[in-house]
């Protein structure tokens, strides 16, 4: 993904307000024509790395370049970006026209590029018909869409989103991503969008920057960081039911990969009932889910609670007591302490590596 | 107990606001209705409260050519409009300012100015006559007007509304373009655009009826607003009667309440919805 012009480049950036830590310390890489979601659970450092991006914030240390160019001294105005917030900040005193060409009308551009550019936002966006309302006459995602009309009507090839789908009920949350991401690669925008919401990163992302305490985590695709978290963090962080992380100390001899201390990890999807003869760990059911293709099973066990995704209706009921297995080639094994990836650990049969060298 | 049948006790209390209601703006109107009525009877007929005494319109014609009116009107209507203009621009950027510069002592200045707040502008009159002649604004508009324009009470509401301004809308403004001018010009003063009405209502008020200062600072016919024109005209030594007087007074109050009455709903919404903030 490395192209060989980056289009931003964020090295050594550091932000705190006096004790409270914003970003601790990020070297980022954005291509061009990405679409890249910060990702991460509140409070790690995603807006502030944004609003570093923007110009919002200046950095402590570091350096941010937006095309080749250092803009970490300058304003937002002069960076060549849009932004989508995550209250949409549309400005109540003006009309929809209003507000998407206001950043048309501070440039002082000409009345008639003014209007056929509002035309366009207006179809991408499918507002028509609405540009006379206040935003307070409209619902909540007729003013998300103001807000990309705006972000996209000055044709910036950068776009920042913060967190704009999280005022939106989840059906239309739904739709809108998908209309977001067709907007995006329509116009060949570069977005970098923050969510703490893995499915959304999941479904929208080219890239996925996950982020704990102001540092990256771990970047990369969506599969790679799906099918190869780099550390215990990654791992329960991505996917939905989250990946049972047990202690391998607590694990039969079968299970435990030869492991003393240390967690292995184990997506619900590849969990499966022991057969006969097979070595499982012991684990009584607390609930089930019947979700029509699948079912989701709760288990607790003396490794710890984890969720199965079974295929079908499993015959299992809440109370009964089952052995839950797993092959060695969907585990995951990370240290105890550190909560790194033991990639390869010596000796022993490793999860075949997809790719290797991605991680970071 | 249901809205339907108010109790006893919710009814008398009721009828006790309307009436103490009633007793307060009977209290208030008193003397604009006996301006009113004197203004439009004889002298005798003014003071004998006599239902039959005759009508006249005499007592304006006499008024109106008892002093140049016109002149004071003008004197007046500048002086409201130089203090406003002032104001608006003073208080706006001070305003800006306190809600969102931090400079170094920006807390304690805010401070000081909100002391000023507690100083009767009256206790300050000799210390402003002597600045203003220094100044040179002895006798002028400007004069007059000068120790107004920085308004403490305009520079504490401003910064309220600003700061209720959500900073997303700033920063929003700030991708698309602006410095802080244009921020202050594009979001924060339309967005405050209630409480400068509320603001310019009360200023123009004030200061269309502000008489001790104007009378201390001015000594010509140039300069002189319509209080302290009425003033001098109505003075004992000039020897004019109640009902003149009246008709005077009628006529200078004339703008302010006609301006109340077309403005009265924006009035009453607009402290409604500052005070909410
Ligand atoms: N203006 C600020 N002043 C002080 N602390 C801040 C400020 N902005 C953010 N922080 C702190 O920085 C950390 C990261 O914040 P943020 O980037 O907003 O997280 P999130 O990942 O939820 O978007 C938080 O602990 C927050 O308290
Ligand atoms: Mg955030």
């Amino acid at each position: 993904m490395t192209s060989p012009a980056p289009f931003i480049v964020l090295t050594g950036i550091t932000k705190s307000w006096g004790d409270s830590q914003g970003v601790a310390g990020i070297d980022l890489t954005i291509a061009r024509g990405d679409f890249v979601v910060l990702l991460g659970p509140s409070g790690c450092g995603k807006s502030t790395t944004l609003r570093l991006i923007a110009g919002l914030e200046t950095p402590n240390t570091g350096r941010v370049l937006i095309d080749g160019k250092d803009v970490t001294a300058l304003p937002p105005a002069h960076r060549g970006l849009s932004m989508v917030f995550q209250s949409y900040a549309l400005f109540p005193h003006l009309s929809v026209a209003e507000n998407i060409i206001f950043g048309l009308r501070v440039r002082g551009l000409p009345k008639a590029e003014r209007s056929e550019r509002l035309e366009k936002a207006l179809s991408l966006t499918g507002l028509k018909g609405y540009e006379d309302r206040k935003p307070s006459a409209l619902s909540g995602g007729q003013r998300q869409r103001v807000a990309l009309a705006r972000a996209i009507v000055a044709g910036h090839p950068l776009c920042l989103m913060d967190e704009p789908l999280s005022n939106l009920d989840a059906k239309l949350r739904h739709e809108v991503r998908q209309e977001i991401r067709q907007l995006q690669q329509e116009l060949g925008m570069t977005v970098v969008y923050v969510t703490h919401d893995q499915t959304e990163a999941m479904g929208m992302a080219d890239r996925i920057v996950l982020m704990k305490n102001g540092l990256i985590e771990q970047q990369g695709p969506p599969e790679d960081l799906y099918e190869q978290p780099a550390t215990a963090f990654a791992a329960s962080f991505v996917g939905s039911p989250p990946m049972a992380l047990l202690p391998a100390g607590k694990l039969p001899p079968a299970l435990s990969a030869g492991l003393a201390d240390g967690l292995i990890g184990v997506r619900p999807e590849a969990l499966r009932l022991a057969g006969a003869g097979e070595a499982g760990l012991p684990a009584r059911v607390t609930g089930v889910e019947f979700l029509g293709g699948e079912t989701l099973v709760y288990l607790d066990s003396a490794a710890g609670a984890l969720i199965a995704k079974l295929p079908g209706r499993p015959a299992v009921v809440r109370g009964s007591d089952v052995q839950i297995t797993w092959s060695a080639s969907d585990r995951h094994l990370f240290e105890a302490a550190s909560g790194k990836r033991i990639s390869n650990p010596a000796g022993l049969s490793a999860p075949a590596e997809r790719k290797t060298g991605r991680m970071v | 107990m249901s809205i339907a049948t108010p109790t006893y006790a919710s009814r008398t209390s009721v009828t006790l606001d309307a009436v103490g209601a009633l007793l307060l703006a009977v209290l208030w109107i008193a003397p604009l209705a006996f301006a009113l009525w004197a203004a439009f009877h004889t002298p005798q007929g003014a003071l004998s409260f006599d239902l039959f005494a005759p009508v006249t319109l005499d007592n304006f014609r006499t008024a109106w050519a008892g002093a140049p009116w016109p002149r004071y009107f003008l004197n007046t209507t500048m002086l409201v409009t130089v203090i406003l203009a002032g104001q608006l621009f003073f208080c706006t950027l001070a305003g800006y300012a306190f809600a969102r510069f931090h400079f170094p002592g920006s807390d304690l200045l805010f401070m000081l100015i909100l002391l000023q707040l507690f100083i009767l502008p009256e206790v300050l009159i000799v210390e402003n006559y002597a600045m203003v002649s220094r100044l040179g604004l002895f006798d002028s508009i400007l004069g007059i007007g000068a120790p107004y324009m920085a308004s403490a009470f305009g520079i504490f509401l401003l910064r309220q509304a600003f700061k209720g301004v959500p900073r997303e809308l700033e920063e929003a403004a700030r991708v698309e373009g602006c410095g802080w001018t244009g921020v202050l010009w594009r979001v924060y003063i339309p967005a405050a655009k209630p409480v400068y009405l509320a603001y310019a209502l009360v200023s123009i008020a004030t200061h269309w009826n502000n008489f001790l200062w104007p009378l201390i600072v001015t000594n010509s016919n140039e300069s002189r607003p319509l209080t302290v024109g009425l003033s001098l005209f109505a003075a004992p030594e000039s020897g004019v009667n109640i009902a003149v007087i009246s008709a005077a007074t009628l006529f200078t109050i004339a703008p302010l309440l006609v301006a109340f009455l077309i403005f009265q709903r924006q009035f009453i919404q607009a402290f409604l919805r500052a005070g909410i903030r």
